[in-house]
Parts: structure tokens; sequence; C-alpha cells
């Protein structure tokens, strides 16, 4: 009988422990949000990603158009582009005459430019008798 | 001799002219200045816009009308966002952060942080809970709400024939309360350039 007693005024005793401890967490300050708490889960979740980046400079720049520069660029970019085009086994620039010019055939050549080499087949037509450039 | 001679002449002409093309001369100016080059939206342009929506927005009745209705409170305000709907790459922070500025420095207006500025502070704040004394701790739920959002667009027309240009810009901002969705202010900047080629 003194044991279920015993137990039974430990079994209250808790009760309004955890009843206090619970209202001292739900206690809401003066004008706080009663519904603070879902933004405080929310944002604890994500809270290492969005603090990770305090003290940096986050670098959301764009490319503005410059005249000047982007004549340079257009130079570059032709430069590069005909530095291929050599490279690529296509060396005449200057019209010339030509004759079964392939890489098979050998090729008559009248004019400027040096036609040796004509490993470059998917560029312009140059068989038969024509005017290329 | 006199072959050396033409070739010297001629190599020092040519290091001239490549060093006389290759060099760049940068001019510190005043940001006040009016310095128009390409006849795009430019310095000078948010400098007016800012000038004059800053002038409207706090000369308006709609502080004296809040604080009435408010027992002399002043308005809390966030800025929302501006649309670029114009033909140029236009960054309305910098007429957006004059205004933001003003509202600070008169004391008119108060000013919550939005957008991702928010989202960190509420991230700090949710580190702070398990991280922060219990003393420097700061809470949540107890930040304070706008009373108005400024939102606004920008707008251009361009109508050019040949060498000749003329672009209109329209800056619009206003200002709505967010409580009963009515706008209490509107201003707008308007700025016409003509430009020939």
């Amino acid at each position: 009988m003194k044991t279920k007693i015993i137990i039974a005024a430990l079994a209250v005793l808790g009760g309004l422990y955890s009843g206090v401890a619970s209202a001292q967490q739900t206690a809401l300050l003066a004008d706080q949000n009663p519904r603070y708490r879902e933004s405080q889960a929310k944002y604890a979740r994500g809270a290492d990603s969005l603090t990770s980046l305090q003290g940096t400079t986050i670098q959301d720049t764009y490319k503005a158009y410059d005249w000047y520069e982007a004549k340079l660029e257009r130079r570059r970019q032709n430069r590069e582009w005909r530095h291929q085009e050599r490279m690529n086994g296509y060396f005449d620039y200057a019209p010339s005459w030509g004759l079964y010019d392939n890489y098979y055939s050998p090729s008559i050549n009248f004019g400027f430019g040096n036609r040796w080499g004509h490993g470059y087949r998917g560029g312009r037509s140059r068989i038969g008798i024509g005017f290329g450039w | 001799m006199k072959f050396n001679r033409i070739l010297t002449v001629a190599a020092l002409a040519a290091s001239t002219f490549f060093a006389a093309s290759c060099s760049r001369q940068v001019t510190r100016v005043s940001t006040d200045q009016t310095i128009d080059v390409s006849g795009n939206w430019n310095n000078s342009d948010s400098r007016m816009a800012a000038e004059e929506l800053t002038g409207k927005i706090l000369g308006a009745a709609w502080i004296d009308t809040h604080q009435t209705e408010h027992q002399g409170k002043k308005p809390v305000v966030i800025v929302g966002f501006v649309q670029n709907k114009s033909h140029e790459h236009i960054d309305a922070e910098t007429f957006l952060k004059d205004i933001e500025s003003t509202f600070i420095q008169t004391q008119k207006v108060r000013l919550v942080q939005g957008g991702k500025k928010r989202e960190e502070l509420r991230a700090e704040k949710a580190d702070q809970q398990t991280n922060a004394t219990v003393s420097s701790m700061k809470q949540f739920g107890l930040e304070n709400g706008a009373d108005y959002i400024l939102q606004g667009s920008i707008n251009s027309i361009v109508d050019s024939h040949k060498r000749q240009k003329v672009v209109y810009y329209q800056v619009n901002l206003e200002l709505t309360n967010i409580q009963t969705n009515e706008v209490v202010w509107i201003g707008e900047k308007k700025i016409a350039k003509y430009v020939k080629n």
C-alpha cells in the first residue's frame, strides 16, 4: 500500500514537472508570433548552407557591351579562324585558277597561293576548271 | 647606308604608332557629371531617377496619412522587385539603394530587409539557437512586419531610322499597402534621348 502511494506521488510530481517544462517552452514573449517555431524549424534545416557565404562576395556580374572590346574580340576570332583553316591545309587565300584540284590528282596552279598538301576535302569543291578562292 | 636609315625611321614610326594605339588613358570624373557616350542607360540616368523618385515619394501624402491612422507610427517599407522590360540591361538597385538610403537618413520611413538578405538573417538566427549564449541569442517571431511594399518596372521605347535614334525610358515605382492591397503612391521618371550616329 505504501509503495503504491509513493508511486502515485512520483507520477503526479513527474506530470507536474513536465507540464511546467512544456509551459516554459511554449511561453511567448510580448508580441511574439505564436507560430515562430515553424519558421525556426524551417531555417534550422538550411542554416548551414545559407550562412556559408557570410563574409564573402557573391559574384553576380554581367558582361557589359564594349564597342572597342567587341571589335578586338572579332579580330581575334577571325585570326583564330584563319589559323584553323591554315592548319587544315587550306592554303590559298588569293583567287587562283585550278585544274583537277583534289587529293588524288595533281593540280595545275596559275596565280597566287600554295597548293601543296591538299588533304582537306570538306570545303569548297575544286574539281574541274574554274575560278576558285 | 641610305636604305638602313629609311629602315630605322620606318621602324621608329611603326613603334610610335603601335605605342599610341595600344595606350589607354583613364581620367577620374565626378559622379555628378553627365557624360553620354553611347546613348545607353548610364549613371546619370540612374542618378536622375533616384533624385526625382526620392523627392516624390518622401513629399507625397501617404506618410502623413499613415501616421494619422497609426498613432504617429512611422510606416515600415519593404522593397520588392523591379521588372526590367526595356531593351537594355538596367540594374534598378543603383537607384533603389539611393532611395532606401534617403529613407533612413530622413528618418521618415523605416525599412525592413527582404529577399536573399532576409533569408541569410533568418538562417543566422537559426544558427544562434544552438550555438549562441542564451543572453545573446535572437528570437524568432519578433521581426517587424512591413506596412508597404515598393515595387516597380522599367520600360523603354526605341524609335530609329538610319543614323538617328530616339530612346525613351520610363521608370515606375509604386507603393502598395500590404494589408489592404491599396496602392498609396505611384511615381515615375521619364527620360528621352536623341542619338545621332
